[in-house]
């Protein structure tokens, strides 16, 4: 396993912009962790420990939504490797964290998978799963984009990647309420780049 | 592969004759190995009597990802087809969370102890 850690040093202007509004807040610099895995399912669980363990301890965000990153990162990397990245090829993970604002995302894959996707079919298999999923759902498969990731992420974007993969990118804003209030089923976004 | 443990047991004197099997989970279900662990619940299902009913102990379960939840769904169809039914118990916040957000516990009653859910299946 390959893993970068970079920090930046500029404060973004919602960094800013959360320090007025608070001053007593604490804010550090944006983290950045890349990792690269193989298409093994077998490596997964580790990634699930770091995000659990990541999100409690860099973000802000409560154990609540620590275990549900842990979810979204599994399911992201999941998809990546049975629709993106053939056998032998690789994924990556990238996390930026900025502490208290908000976590993101991305999980790029090759396009080397017989089951190759671009963004604009991920976008539509994600409308068709969102309807097929409006009543009781009884399917074995689908749950995981429309239910899992989409409804627990504030940002979700599709973006085909030079030399044929896909990377999705995901964002989830902290907000205080969040962490005593479910949030679920109160987003609907779809950026198609 | 990731660690899970599935085991059964048999609950005794239960009113009415009734079939009830424990399935008591513990560790994490995830890609690396549900496909396979799954198996076991579908030969318990497919031995079981019509009518056969199912707690599952999530008491000790760390994870459950998209696929499994696919995999619950299955077996609580198959049960119920069956005349049964299926019922979760002691399952931690972040299960209980993942299966809100998919919509299950609309499908499966949970309950936060194994007494509970023996009470559901007798009604």
């Amino acid at each position: 396993m390959d893993t970068a850690i970079t920090t930046q040093l500029e404060q973004t202007p919602q960094q800013a912009q959360a320090t007025l509004a608070n001053p007593a807040l604490i804010i550090e610099k944006p983290i950045e962790i890349v990792i690269i895995l193989p298409t093994q399912a077998y490596f997964i669980s580790g990634i699930r420990d770091f995000t659990l363990h990541m999100t409690q301890n860099l973000t802000g965000f409560s154990e609540k939504w620590a275990f549900r990153f842990q979810a979204i990162v599994d399911e992201l990397c999941n998809n990546a490797i049975e629709h993106g990245s053939a056998p032998g090829k690789d994924i990556k993970i990238k996390f930026l964290s900025e502490k208290g604002i908000s976590l993101a995302v991305s999980v790029e894959d090759t396009g080397t998978s017989k089951e190759k996707m671009t963004a604009a079919q991920l976008t539509e298999l994600l409308k068709t799963r969102k309807q097929m999923m409006t009543g009781q759902y009884l399917g074995f498969r689908g749950r995981g984009l429309p239910k899992i990731i989409a409804e627990w992420t504030d940002e979700l974007v599709f973006e085909d990647v030079d030399g044929g993969g896909i990377r999705v990118k995901i964002k989830k804003y902290l907000r205080k309420e969040e962490d005593t209030v479910s949030s679920v089923g109160t987003t609907n976004h779809i950026v198609l780049k | 592969m990731t660690a899970v443990q599935i085991t059964f047991e048999d609950v005794a004197n239960m009113p009415g004759g009734k079939v009830v099997k424990i399935v008591h989970i513990v560790g994490q279900l995830d890609e690396s190995n549900v496909d396979e662990e799954a198996k076991k619940i579908y030969s318990l299902i497919e031995a079981g009597p019509q009518g056969l009913n199912i707690i599952f102990d999530f008491s000790a379960l760390e994870y459950m990802n998209s696929k499994s939840i696919g995999y619950l769904t299955d077996w609580y169809s198959k049960i119920s087809a069956m005349g049964g039914k299926v019922v979760i118990a002691m399952a931690r916040e972040n299960i209980l969370d993942i299966l809100q957000v998919v919509g299950l516990t609309q499908l499966i009653n949970a309950f936060p102890s194994i007494e509970e859910a023996k009470l559901a299946i007798m009604q």
